[in-house]
């Protein structure tokens, strides 16, 4: 990824030794006005010489003082134009390759199998890819070019030094390395010191953010003061850390300071002294004060550039993480053909885990066309069932089979067999957008609105929509408009109407609307999707006993199955549980 | 729940005034600090006149006659210089975290005095970035953006003053500069403040679809739009790339705009001094500190400019917290509730009658603060001590209403609630909290244990009685086949248990505080038929002989309750046992019937 962009940065670096290279001029010309046109005791260097001569001489620029500055102001500028150049450069080639890590990273999670996410915590991913990729990006656009950067400065100042006057360069020189180690070794140490912090703060954060997010909680408990007690405490020590932090960083800015301070002494007294004996001239003093000066902060900085570098690794580590995760396998994205038939599940046992099977040996038919309902306690693996046949979680090879119309679903192509199978979750998700554009979001571009007002209905979604002030346009979402549990569900079940799949599966997603508005919605999909096949899971028996076959789970085994009638007759799980929800005086 | 719209409004002194209350406890170590900056900046401000006296004494006069003084003297004052700013920079950042400290403490506080409306008006986002981030920005101005006008304004006075000193004449010269840098300045730092707005904008979009790719990442997946939203992610990736180009080009124009000032400083001082040194009418060393101050003069101007934008954008983080702070509590406790039982804070419990049950509506009238239409008018009901009451009707009728006013999470508008016969303000809130057993729609546990969870509200409960209370809800079993036992994990919020466990988990939790008011909200909505049914056997066991108030759509819940009440649209249009609403005929029979119509017609 990097290889693209490499010609930016390089082009980059070239514009800053331009700058770099203009900016050592500035001292220079000071330094020949101050000796040879202000005074006479400076001796100019041919070049500059044959310069001044074709211009008018010394004596012109004496009364022409103007045209000195004129001088100043166009380097400046020519200066300030590299410098520019040179950022630009830069932030070009940082930002597009940072366009292209976000894009990539954000294809990449998509395609990753749903157990991955179960194992990484959300917060982490997002931090990932946020805060370390704005890491990286802070060392390409700054650090990396800086680091080449202030070399070049220092290299060239002490060049011009030397020139000036190597005993006052090596008394100037001396201080750097010592600068740079001194702050390499600091930053080193007060790095792990800022992560610490940054740790507390997460965790004062979480308090916060639990306290109001449970407040109900906390109230109905009268825990004020307990919470209280807990966030005072975590600020407290939050407070204190940072202001021990303050105080080594304030130690170290000044301890730093007072080793500048030192330098700029003894360049002042000692090229005073070499001033007095004659072995330097005043102006060539000054010009070597203003290099001195140009070094003080660049130098200070190098070391926290390299300190920061080290940052960058362990970002780009956690980076790869992400990028190295195996993706889905989706299978043959040109094999699209259309799946029909019977949905077969063969033997088919299951464990997220080692040795907790959450499904064993289950095994039934789903002809096509048929309506299958699901019955089973919390935990049973209904769920469970459901996410092998849409392949979020991936049947491994010596557990069984899962067929349609004959075909493995493990050879089908991941987006054939997504698109063939919709699935409404217990927990429905909605995106930051429009109502509409939620409902069609399976589609591409504009909404059809007639399709999503159809959909809609059929959810009995209508009249809330209605009540909206912004109708179809309401903004949803986590930064919208909230919806109560049972009109989510509703929106989720109209997006699946939108997208029309041949097998439409219902995961216990009526569970939060109320039986009226339950019956409701399940009349209009009856008489809407005729010819589909479904597969309903629900814990009401009204919802399950219009299914052609009922399965009832228990603790992952298929304890029976049949119509309604016929369980009932056999006097198992399923009477029972019939008896309890009919059980009445 | 709906975001209000927020206005920047200019406030006087950029909201400081607001303030106050907090910066007065530091106000000494303010004013050693300032003091201490001022110092800092005059040495600043003084040292280029060694080099001027380095170059006019020692070089001019060919002497290093007093060299030992100079040095001594420099020395003297370099130390002064950084004992002073080490001094400085640590109180100032004892300052910023003592104020943020304190601002946090006293947002905390108060919002765990706010009643609900306040909850349901601004979303836990909003309000946390209160809590974290304003008090933040707010800590860094009392005292980094002081001390910058500090530092950086004295100092550019100082340094105005020096070269008038040293001469006033090309002083001047250089003072006529200032104008138009400024104007360019501000003119730049402007359009770095806006799009610097606006890549925090798309920042905080590109954070928000990652949360959504992953978080949604399972109806992604099964709606097969992976494609569709990758599209929409990279359109904005793209924006930002455009936005963080053109931040750099303006940072880029501002950074070249002031050096380019300070050499055309140095030109002017190069120019009009040179003249003035050809003639004798100014000496080297002279010539040589105007040059430092020439140069060293832009980069101060510059960060009070940007100093002062600060402070203009920071407002808004004042007016919000302070906002905040002063939003009053729908639902307080009069004086001398307080005076008896305490507050929230600082319970009197020895004043605390015991709570037996008994509560009332009289002629309750109510509507939700961010309402207008009354959701009950009139409302009478008495519930002895020990009784049911069940709350039955469609998904958003307002059967929560009833029991957020029971709870005291709402004020009625008209009329009271009485709790054994008495007013329920006339007894502080937490004394009606802590004999109150709440069972929520959608639980939330706090990360920490299945043990912390449990004990939230009995602190000091033993692990037998936590057993007995999940035995009570069936939910033992569940716990035991974590691997930790009670020791598990149960992740931000609960998420690493179904919602299922989560129900019974904080059913388990609201019976070990043995409450005498016990509030089930929807409690068994995702909990299979055969453990809702343990759960409601617990439930006549649990309720006998305390007040319980049931929110349910299973009407099988129910059917035994002392009193039903039918809710639709907000209001209350039945009310009786299970048998007299059956024999009315009216919307309970027609709900309840639904539910086994289907059944009949089958059999």
């Amino acid at each position: 990824m990097f290889k693209s962009c490499k010609r930016y940065f390089f082009l980059g670096v070239v514009f800053s030794l331009f700058a770099a290279f203009l900016d050592m001029i500035n001292p220079k010309v000071v330094q020949y006005t101050v000796d040879c046109v202000l005074g006479t005791d400076g001796t100019l260097p041919d070049f500059v010489a044959s310069l001044i001569e074709k211009t008018g001489g010394v004596s012109f620029l004496r009364s022409h003082l103007y045209l000195i500055a004129l001088l100043v102001v166009v380097i400046a500028l020519l200066a300030a134009l590299f410098r520019y150049l040179y950022r630009m450069c830069n932030i070009f080639g940082t930002e597009r390759l940072i366009k292209r890590l976000r894009d990539r990273l954000f294809d990449h999670i998509q395609r990753l199998p749903f157990s991955w996410y179960n194992a990484n915590h959300t917060g982490d991913i997002i931090q990932r890819c946020t805060s370390d990729v704005e890491t990286v990006r802070n060392f390409l656009s700054e650090q990396m070019t800086a680091l080449f950067r202030i070399g070049l400065l220092i290299v060239m100042a002490m060049f011009f030094m030397i020139r000036i006057d190597g005993r006052l360069a090596f008394v100037s020189g001396v201080f750097i390395p010592v600068v740079i180690l001194y702050s390499l070794f600091f930053h080193n140490r007060i790095g792990n010191a800022f992560q610490k912090a940054d740790e507390e703060e997460g965790l004062l954060s979480a308090i916060a953010q639990e306290n109001l997010t449970g407040v109900r909680v906390v109230r109905a408990f009268g825990r004020e003061i307990y919470e209280r007690e807990r966030f005072e405490k975590q600020n407290d020590g939050y407070t204190r850390m940072w202001i021990r932090l303050m105080g080594w960083l304030s130690a170290f800015w000044c301890s730093n300071d007072f080793i500048t301070g030192l330098q700029i002494m003894l360049v002042t007294v000692f090229g005073a002294v070499f001033c007095v004996h004659g072995e330097l001239s005043v102006g060539a003093y000054i010009a070597f004060v203003s290099y001195n000066g140009m070094l003080a902060w660049p130098v200070r900085e190098l070391g926290r550039v390299i300190s920061d570098m080290s940052r960058v690794g362990v970002s780009v580590k956690r980076i790869r993480y992400i990028l190295d995760s195996e993706p889905e396998n989706a299978g043959d994205d040109k094999d699209s053909a259309p799946l029909s038939g019977d949905i077969v599940f063969d033997h088919v046992s299951f464990a997220y885990e080692k040795d907790t099977k959450v499904l064993e040996d289950v095994s039934f038919t789903l002809k096509q066309g048929q309506t299958l309902g699901i019955l089973g306690g919390t935990g049973a693996g209904k769920s469970t069932l459901m996410y092998l046949l849409e392949r979020l979680y991936e049947l491994p090879e010596d557990c069984g089979r899962i067929t349609i119309g004959g075909r493995d679903i493990r050879d089908i192509p991941l987006p054939v067999l997504r698109s063939h199978i919709g699935l409404v979750l217990q927990e429905s998700f909605l995106f930051s957008r429009t109502l509409a554009e939620n409902i069609a979001i399976t589609q591409e571009g504009e909404p059809d609105m007639d399709a999503v007002k159809q959909a809609a209905g059929t959810a009995d979604l209508t009249e809330t929509i209605e009540r909206f002030s912004d109708g179809y346009e309401t903004f949803v979402g986590e930064r919208g408009v909230t919806l109560s549990g049972g009109q989510k569900q509703s929106t989720a079940i109209a997006q699946l109407l939108v997208k029309n799949p041949p097998v439409m599966i219902f995961d216990d997603s009526l569970s939060a609307v109320d039986m009226e508005t339950d019956a409701r919605i399940r009349s209009a999909l009856k008489e809407r999707t005729a010819d589909a096949t479904m597969i309903l899971i629900s814990h009401r028996i009204t919802t399950l006993m219009q299914a052609d076959r009922i399965l009832v789970l228990d603790h992952g085994h298929v304890a029976e199955i049949g119509s309604h009638e016929e369980l009932l007759k056999k006097n198992g799980i399923y009477k029972h549980i019939y008896d309890i929800q009919v059980d009445q005086k | 729940m709906k975001q209000k719209k927020e206005e920047v409004h200019s406030l006087p002194f950029f909201g400081i005034p607001r303030l106050l209350p907090f910066i007065r406890k530091y106000h000494k170590r303010i004013l050693l600090m300032v003091s201490l900056g001022l110092v800092s900046s005059l040495i600043d401000a003084v040292s280029p006149l060694y080099n001027r006296f380095a170059i006019d004494h020692f070089v001019a006069n060919d002497t290093l006659e007093g060299l030992p003084l100079f040095i001594a003297l420099y020395v003297g004052m370099l130390t002064l210089y950084v004992v002073d700013n080490f001094f400085t920079t640590y109180i100032c950042g004892q300052v910023e975290m003592n104020v943020d400290r304190d601002l946090r403490n006293q947002a905390f506080k108060h919002l765990q005095e706010l009643s609900f409306s306040y909850f349901n008006q601004n979303n836990v986002g909003y309000i946390h970035a209160r809590v974290m981030s304003d008090t933040g920005k707010i800590g860094m101005l009392v005292a980094w953006r002081l001390m910058d006008i500090i530092w950086h304004g004295s100092y550019v006075i100082f340094v105005l003053v020096m070269m008038f000193v040293l001469n006033a004449k090309l002083a001047l010269f250089v003072a006529l500069l200032l104008p138009p840098v400024i104007l360019l300045i501000a003119f730049f730092q402007k359009k770095l403040v806006h799009w610097n707005r606006r890549v925090r904008e798309i920042n905080s979009n590109i954070t928000s679809n990652y949360n959504e790719g992953i978080t949604g990442a399972r109806a992604i997946k099964t709606l097969v739009i992976e494609k569709r939203i990758g599209r929409d992610f990279a359109k904005e990736s793209e924006e930002m790339r455009k936005a963080g180009l053109r931040t750099t080009h303006y940072s880029s124009m501002f950074a070249a705009i002031v050096t380019m000032m300070g050499s055309l400083a140095l030109a002017v001082v190069l120019w009009r001094g040179g003249v003035l040194t050809r003639d004798g009418l100014l000496l080297l060393g002279t010539l040589s500190a105007f040059l430092t101050y020439a140069l060293n003069l832009m980069e101060p101007i510059q960060w009070l400019i940007m100093t002062i934008s600060e402070l203009i954008s920071v407002q808004v983080n004042i007016e919000r917290l302070t906002n905040l702070l002063e939003t009053k509590s729908d639902v307080t406790d009069r004086e001398d509730v307080i005076a008896k039982y305490g507050d929230s804070f600082h319970p009197k419990r020895e004043n605390w009658e015991t709570l037996d049950g008994d509560v009332e509506f009289r002629d309750v009238s109510f509507h939700y603060p961010d309402g207008e239409e009354m959701v009950l008018e009139h409302f009478n009901l008495k519930v002895p001590s020990g009784s049911s009451v069940a709350i039955v009707g469609e998904t958003g009728a307002g059967k929560s209403t009833l029991v957020n006013l029971l709870c005291r999470f709402f004020e009625p508008t008209e009329g009271s609630v009485l709790i054994d016969g008495r007013d329920a303000k006339d007894r502080s809130q937490l004394w009606l909290h802590s004999h109150l057993g709440y069972v929520l729609q959608t639980p939330w546990l706090f990360s920490g244990s299945v043990r912390d969870n449990l004990r939230y509200g009995k602190p000091d409960a033993s692990d037998e009685e936590i057993w007995n209370a999940l035995k009570l809800v069936s939910a033992d079993g569940i716990v035991r086949r974590m691997e930790k036992g009670l020791d598990s994990a149960v992740g931000e919020g609960g998420d690493m248990l179904s919602t299922g466990e989560k129900q019974l988990l904080s059913f388990a939790r609201a019976l070990l505080a043995d409450p005498r008011l016990l509030v089930l909200d929807e409690a068994t909505a995702s909990i299979d038929t055969v453990t809702e049914r343990a759960i409601q056997n617990a439930i006549a066991t649990v309720t006998r002989g305390r007040t319980s108030f049931v929110i349910a759509h299973r009407l099988s819940t129910i059917v035994d309750s002392d009193v039903i009440l039918m809710v639709h649209e907000g209001k209350i249009i039945e009310q009786g046992t299970h048998e007299e609403l059956l024999a009315k005929k009216g919307a309970y029979y027609r709900l309840y019937s639904r539910q086994y119509e289907e059944l009949a017609y089958q059999q």
